[in-house]
């Protein structure tokens, strides 16, 4: 019966109205999020820039100890895969994409006789791992939305303690880079050794001067001790961009699900309204018809 | 005139920036004195108080461990200070009966460490302890600076 159509139709677009109340809140939510993860990480650039001077400037002053410390290793026998995931879904495909960049990643280690030790953050990363037979040595869960420093030297704790017993020669890092809010991508860096790049780090007053610093105490120790340092720098930055890419995708992709709702809502509006119509033109047509039976019946 | 800037920045906020008549920090190897046209520098800064001298007072911050760089250049040989620290906090924000009652806590989590002969959460305990004692240090010189 046509009355049954409208019902349930009408239900359904009870459903979606529900829906898009909900993607529309994510949005929302996810959009002021944006704002606050990007005032963190620009009150991160200090800190971070700076770091990447010093190290720069120590390893200037004494090669001999920063090549041990810095460059790409000749052979690397195993390798640690740390990749920075989300905690949460719904958001495009903000994971997915970096979690492939590192299936892929470990995939072309081992063609190249490298065995891969993977580290992850975000709940959403081990199962897509395990899920495809690659064991997570650790999974850092909890805080992918909202990082703070201490986390980060969580990280980078673990992650230094197997470079520094010499388990692993070398240190990757895939997390997605935060551009701007309307560009990210997902980018694979090395974290260890150490990369030292001149024109990552913007010394406006010290490129003229180099050669000229005075060290307190000297480079090689203070190299040292800067290397945990600079890793904690680098893993809190990848971490906070990061976030912010997630909250930026996740806005994105709540935008669209509250669009598609508000499309779908609509779609199932008219066709509900037409099959009223229809009901009530046929509940017409046997009136009129029964009336006209009726009178020629008389 | 030369003229000092200094910038005390944590990964997580930039805690002072803006001009300044002196800093004095501690590194490794020992006390240490910005002035305007200082040499530039790169080293460390051990756990202490650093003191920015400024126009309206002195400003300290508990600084736990980290870097400094002093860079002076240009003709008018403006000297910037940079330090940058994991953990570091205004004197004046420090909550005394707060890190009082962390410290003390702390020293039980350290005597229940050594007991348990527990090496790691030693560490740990004894790393957080003097956080939580130069807290208060710290705070007392503040208190009793005023």
């Amino acid at each position: 019966m046509a009355g049954g159509q409208e019902r349930t139709l009408r239900r359904r677009i009870k459903t979606v109205q529900a829906t898009r109340k909900i993607t529309k809140a994510m949005e929302l939510i996810a959009a002021s999020q944006i704002t606050r993860s990007q005032a963190r990480l620009s009150a991160n650039r200090g800190y971070r820039d700076g770091m990447r001077r010093i190290v720069l400037e120590a390893a200037q002053a004494d090669s001999t100890a920063a090549r041990h410390l810095l460059g790409t290793p000749e052979r690397v026998e195993r390798a640690l895969v740390l990749v920075v995931a989300g905690d949460r879904g719904l958001s495009g495909a903000y994971n997915a994409s970096v979690l492939r960049a590192g299936e892929h990643l470990v995939g072309s280690l081992r063609a190249q006789g490298t065995t891969a030790r993977l580290v992850v953050v975000g709940k959403k990363a081990a199962p897509y791992y395990r899920f495809r037979g690659l064991s997570v040595e650790r999974s850092f869960v909890g805080f992918a939305d909202r990082p703070t420093f201490a986390d980060a030297r969580d990280v980078a704790a673990h992650v230094a303690a197997s470079f520094v017993e010499g388990d692993v020669q070398q240190v990757l890092l895939v997390s997605t880079r935060f551009h701007s809010a309307g560009s990210q991508s997902v980018a694979t860096v090395q974290l260890l050794p150490l990369v030292v790049d001149a024109t990552a780090a913007p010394s406006e007053a010290s490129a003229g001067l180099r050669g000229y610093t005075e060290f307190e105490p000297e480079p090689e120790r203070l190299l040292r001790e800067l290397t945990p340092r600079a890793l904690e720098s680098e893993i809190f930055r990848a971490l906070l961009e990061g976030a912010a890419s997630f909250h930026t995708s996740q806005q994105r992709a709540m935008a669209a699900a509250t669009d598609n709702a508000d499309e779908l809502g609509q779609t199932l509006t008219r066709i509900m309204n037409r099959a009223r119509q229809d009901s009530i033109t046929t509940e017409i047509m046997e009136i009129v018809g029964g009336a006209e039976a009726l009178r020629t019946g008389k | 005139m030369a003229s000092l800037v200094v910038e005390l920045v944590t990964p997580e906020a930039v805690l002072y920036a803006g001009e300044a008549q002196g800093l004095m920090l501690r590194s490794t190897d020992g006390e240490f004195t910005v002035l305007p046209e200082h040499a530039t520098t790169v080293g460390d800064v051990v756990p202490s108080v650093v003191t920015v001298a400024t126009a309206a007072g002195p400003v300290a911050f508990a600084v736990h461990g980290g870097y400094f760089e002093v860079v002076t250049a240009g003709s008018a040989r403006d000297t910037r200070a940079t330090i940058l620290a994991g953990v570091a906090e205004r004197t004046s924000d420090i909550d005394v009966p707060r890190a009082q009652a962390a410290k003390e806590r702390l020293e039980a989590r350290v005597a229940a460490a050594r007991t348990d002969d527990d090496h790691a959460a030693l560490t740990l305990a004894v790393e957080a302890l003097a956080r939580a004692d130069l807290r208060l240090r710290a705070a007392h010189e503040a208190l009793s600076a005023r």
